[in-house]
C-alpha cells in the first residue's frame, strides 16, 4: 500500500511539473522582433486572395520582416479581445470604423499618426477626407483604411421606364425631396403584376443616413458635443418618416426577407447601399425574363447641397504589444498598399482606375463611385459610441420609428440626445 | 490521513484541481471584477464599487431584457414540462415501435442548438417556411415570425417545445418505477383511466416534475444559443443572457456584463429557493 501512495505522488508530481512547464512554455513570448501577425475576417476564396497579397508583400520584404496570417471568420471581435486580454494579441489586426476610438481609448492600438506624417508613400492626405476620418480620434490617426464602401443609390431603370418615372442622374445631384417626389410616383404602382414600393428600410441605410438628409448630425467632431437635437436632424429624420407614414416603403412588421432581396425581385425601384453591393453579378446570373437594367445616383443632397454617403470603413491597426514598431509601421504600410489592389474601393485618392481590374461589373458605377467617395463620410467616433449608437439612436429612436411610423419623433430625437448628454457627461 | 485514505485522495484530486482553477478561481474573480470597469482589451481597471450595480438597474435594456426573459421562462417552463410529462405517459405504453417513438422524441435533444436554430430559420421563415406551408393549405396566412415583433416570444415558445425530448428520458425512468400495484389497487376499485392518472400516476411523478421544474427555470433563464443566432425584430429576442453578452463583447463592458451574471445567478437562485419552498405542497415523498 505505502508503495502504492509513492508511486502516486511521483504520478501527480510529474503531473505537476509538466503543467508547470506547459504553462510557462505557453506564457513565454519566443517571437522574434520582426515577426508579423495580422488578424483578419476573411476566409474562403477571400483568404486565399488574402494570403496572397500577403506572400507578396514578404516576397518583396526580401527577409526583413515576415508576416504571417491569423484567420478568424467567426466571431472576430471575440477572439480578438480575448488575445487581446490574453497578452497574446496579433500585431495587426483589421477594426470597423467604429471601434477604433475604443480600442484606442483603452490603450490597446498605437498612435499611426507620427508615422503617416514621416511616410514618404502614404499619408493622411492621400485619402479621401470622409474615409480617413473614420480613423481619427482625439486628433490623431489610430488606422490605416484599406477599404472603402460608401452608400450610393441604385435603381431598376428598366422599372422606372415602364413607370414613367423619370430617374435620377449618375452624378448630378438630388435633393431628398426629390428622393421623396420620385418615390411618391412608383411607390402602389404595379409593375410585373405586383403592387412596388420606393424603396426598403429595416433599420438599413443606417440612422445617420436620414440625420445627415437634412443637414444634421449626432456629434460634433470632438466627440463630446451632442448635436442630435438640432432642427437638421428634426428634419432628416422626418425624411425618414414621411417614407413611412406615405406608404411610400413597407412597414417595418410586414418585411420578411433581406432588404437586398426586396429589389432583386423588382418588389422595390431603388435601394441604398454600399458600392460592394454586387447586383451586376446577381442580375447575370437571373433568369432572361428577370432581368432588369441597373442605374446608379448618389444618395440625395441635405438642405445645403451636399450629398452625405454614409462610408463603412476598416483600417488596419497595430497592437500596443509591438516591440519593434518602426519596422512594423513599414511591414503594415506595405501591407496596406498591395490592400490597394485587392478590393474596392481603394480609400486613397487617385486610384480610380484601379476598379477597372477589381471590379470590370462596376466599370458602368465609376462615375457615381467617384461621386460617392468624394463626399464619403462617417460618424464623429467616440470611445463610447457603440454604447451610444446601440442606446440612443437605435432603441430609442430608429427602431421606435420602425415600429411605429406616427411616433413623436421629435420627442424621441429630444429624448436621445438628453440622455446622450447624461452619458457623455458621466 | 491513512494510506487508504490518501489514494483516495489522490484520485479525486485532478478533479479538485479542477474545481478550483476553472470553477471557483473565476467565480470569485468574477465577484471582483463586479466591481470594477475592466473592458477586457485593456489592461486599465479601475474598482467601482457598486456602480455597474446602480447602472444596470437604471438601464431601461436591462429590465427590457429581464422581461423578455421572464415572459418566456412563465410560459414555456410549464409547457414544456407538461408537454414531456403528455408525451412521456404516452411512451410509456406498450404500443407498437414504441421504441422508434422514443428515440424519434428524444432525438431533438441531442442535436446541437446552433444547428436547432438554424432548422428553425427555416421552419418559421415567413415566406418559405415550413409552418406558413401548412397554415397555407388550410388557407390562413401565416404571421410574419422572428420578423414581426409581436410573433417573436411565441416564435420561441414554439421553439422550446423541440427541447421537450430532454425531460421525456427522466419521465420515463420514473414511471417505471411507479410500483404497478398502485394501479391493480385502483383497478380493483373501478378507477378509470383518468382517474389513475391523476391520483396516482401524477402524485408519484411529482419529484421528477419538481426536478424538471428546477432545471426548467434555470435554462429558461440562461437562453442564449437560439436567441442569439435568430434574434427577433424590435429587440424582441434579446433575452437576458444575449443583453449580457452584447454588453460584455460588443460594448466591451466586463465588468458590467460580470454585475448582470451575478444579478441572474441570484435571481435563479430566488425562483428556485421559492420552487423548493412550495415543495412540502405538493411534491409526494414516500
Amino acid at each position: 500500500m505505502k508503495r502504492m501512495v509513492n508511486a502516486m505522488k511521483k504520478t501527480i508530481g510529474l503531473f505537476v511539473v509538466i503543467l508547470t512547464a506547459l504553462i510557462l512554455v505557453s506564457c513565454g513570448d519566443s517571437k522574434p522582433s520582426n515577426e508579423f501577425t495580422i488578424a483578419t475576417w476573411a476566409a474562403g476564396t477571400e483568404l486565399s486572395e488574402f494570403n496572397e497579397i500577403v506572400d507578396k508583400v514578404n516576397e518583396a520584404a526580401e527577409g526583413k520582416y515576415v508576416i504571417n496570417t491569423l484567420s478568424i471568420p467567426s466571431d472576430y471581435y471575440i477572439k480578438l479581445s480575448t488575445q487581446i486580454a490574453a497578452k497574446k494579441a496579433p500585431e495587426f489586426f483589421w477594426l470597423t470604423q467604429e471601434l477604433i476610438s475604443k480600442y484606442a481609448d483603452l490603450g490597446a492600438i498605437v498612435d499611426l499618426t507620427d508615422y503617416m506624417e514621416k511616410s514618404e508613400v502614404l499619408n493622411a492626405d492621400d485619402y479621401y477626407e470622409g474615409v480617413i476620418q473614420s480613423a481619427l480620434f482625439n486628433d490623431k490617426y489610430w488606422g490605416l483604411p484599406w477599404i472603402a464602401n460608401p452608400f450610393i443609390v441604385y435603381y431598376n431603370k428598366t422599372m422606372f421606364n415602364e413607370l414613367g418615372v423619370t430617374p435620377p442622374s449618375e452624378t448630378d445631384d438630388w435633393s431628398w425631396d426629390d428622393f421623396i417626389e420620385v418615390s411618391r410616383q412608383i411607390a402602389g404602382k404595379t409593375y410585373r403584376g405586383k403592387s412596388v414600393y420606393a424603396t426598403v428600410i429595416e433599420g438599413n441605410p443606417n440612422i445617420e443616413t436620414f440625420i445627415w438628409s437634412g443637414g444634421g448630425d449626432i456629434l460634433a467632431s470632438d466627440g463630446k458635443t451632442v448635436l442630435l437635437d438640432s432642427e437638421g436632424t428634426k428634419r432628416g429624420v422626418g425624411n425618414l418618416v414621411t417614407l413611412f407614414r406615405e406608404n411610400l416603403i413597407p412597414r417595418y412588421n410586414t418585411i420578411s426577407y433581406a432588404r437586398n432581396v426586396y429589389f432583386e425581385r423588382q418588389e422595390v425601384a431603388m435601394y441604398m447601399g454600399g458600392i460592394q453591393d454586387d447586383f451586376e453579378r446577381k442580375i447575370t446570373l437571373m433568369p432572361e425574363a428577370d432581368r432588369f437594367e441597373l442605374g446608379y445616383a448618389p444618395i440625395p443632397t441635405d438642405p445645403s447641397g451636399k450629398s452625405n454617403p454614409f462610408d463603412w470603413t476598416a483600417s488596419t491597426v497595430m497592437s500596443q504589444s509591438v516591440k519593434d514598431k518602426d519596422l512594423a509601421y513599414e511591414a503594415l504600410e506595405a501591407l496596406t498598399l498591395a490592400f490597394f489592389e485587392w478590393k474596392i474601393a481603394p480609400p486613397i485618392k487617385g486610384t480610380l482606375e484601379n476598379i477597372k481590374t477589381i471590379a470590370p461589373d462596376k466599370v458602368p458605377a465609376l462615375a457615381t463611385i467617384e461621386h460617392a467617395l468624394a463626399n464619403a463620410r462617417s460618424a464623429n467616433y467616440t470611445e463610447k459610441w457603440t454604447e451610444l449608437s446601440d442606446l440612443y439612436l437605435w432603441r430609442g429612436l430608429y427602431l421606435p420609428i420602425l415600429q411605429n411610423p406616427e411616433v413623436d419623433y421629435i420627442d424621441l430625437i429630444d429624448k436621445a440626445a438628453a440622455n446622450m448628454r447624461s452619458k457623455i457627461g458621466a | 490521513m491513512k494510506n487508504r485514505e490518501k489514494i483516495g485522495f489522490y484520485f479525486v484530486l485532478p478533479w479538485i484541481i479542477g474545481l478550483l482553477v476553472f470553477t471557483l478561481v473565476p467565480m470569485i474573480a468574477a465577484v471582483f471584477i463586479g466591481f470594477t470597469d475592466w473592458s477586457i482589451v485593456g489592461s486599465n481597471i479601475r474598482w467601482v464599487g457598486l456602480a455597474n450595480y446602480q447602472e444596470i438597474f437604471k438601464s431601461e435594456q436591462f429590465w427590457h431584457s429581464l422581461w423578455i426573459t421572464f415572459r418566456f421562462a412563465i410560459i414555456s417552463i410549464p409547457l414544456v414540462v407538461f408537454t414531456s410529462f403528455v408525451i412521456s405517459v404516452m411512451l410509456s405504453k406498450n404500443i407498437k415501435a414504441v421504441g422508434v417513438y422514443r428515440i424519434i422524441y428524444y432525438m431533438p435533444a441531442i442535436v446541437s442548438g446552433v444547428a436547432v436554430s438554424i432548422v428553425f430559420r427555416w421552419i418559421l421563415d415567413p415566406n418559405n417556411g415550413l409552418i406558413n406551408l401548412v397554415l397555407s393549405w388550410i388557407g390562413i396566412k401565416g404571421p410574419n415570425w422572428l420578423y414581426d415583433p409581436e410573433w417573436v416570444l411565441p416564435s420561441y415558445l414554439i421553439m422550446s417545445l423541440w427541447g421537450a425530448g430532454g425531460g421525456i428520458l427522466t419521465y420515463l425512468s420514473a414511471l417505471k418505477d411507479v410500483p404497478t400495484s398502485l394501479y391493480e389497487s385502483a383497478d380493483m376499485d373501478g378507477a378509470n383511466y383518468l382517474q389513475k392518472t391523476f391520483y396516482i400516476t401524477v402524485p408519484m411523478m411529482t419529484p421528477i416534475i419538481f426536478y424538471n421544474l428546477i432545471i426548467g427555470i434555470i435554462s429558461a433563464f440562461r437562453k442564449f444559443t437560439d436567441a442569439y443566432v435568430l434574434g427577433g425584430a424590435g429587440g424582441e429576442g434579446e433575452f437576458y443572457m444575449v443583453h449580457l453578452y452584447e454588453q460584455a463583447f460588443a460594448h466591451y463592458k466586463m465588468g458590467y456584463a460580470t454585475a448582470l451574471a451575478w444579478i441572474l445567478f441570484i435571481i435563479i437562485m430566488f425562483f428556485t429557493v421559492i420552487v423548493n419552498i412550495t415543495r412540502k405542497y405538493w411534491v409526494h415523498t414516500e
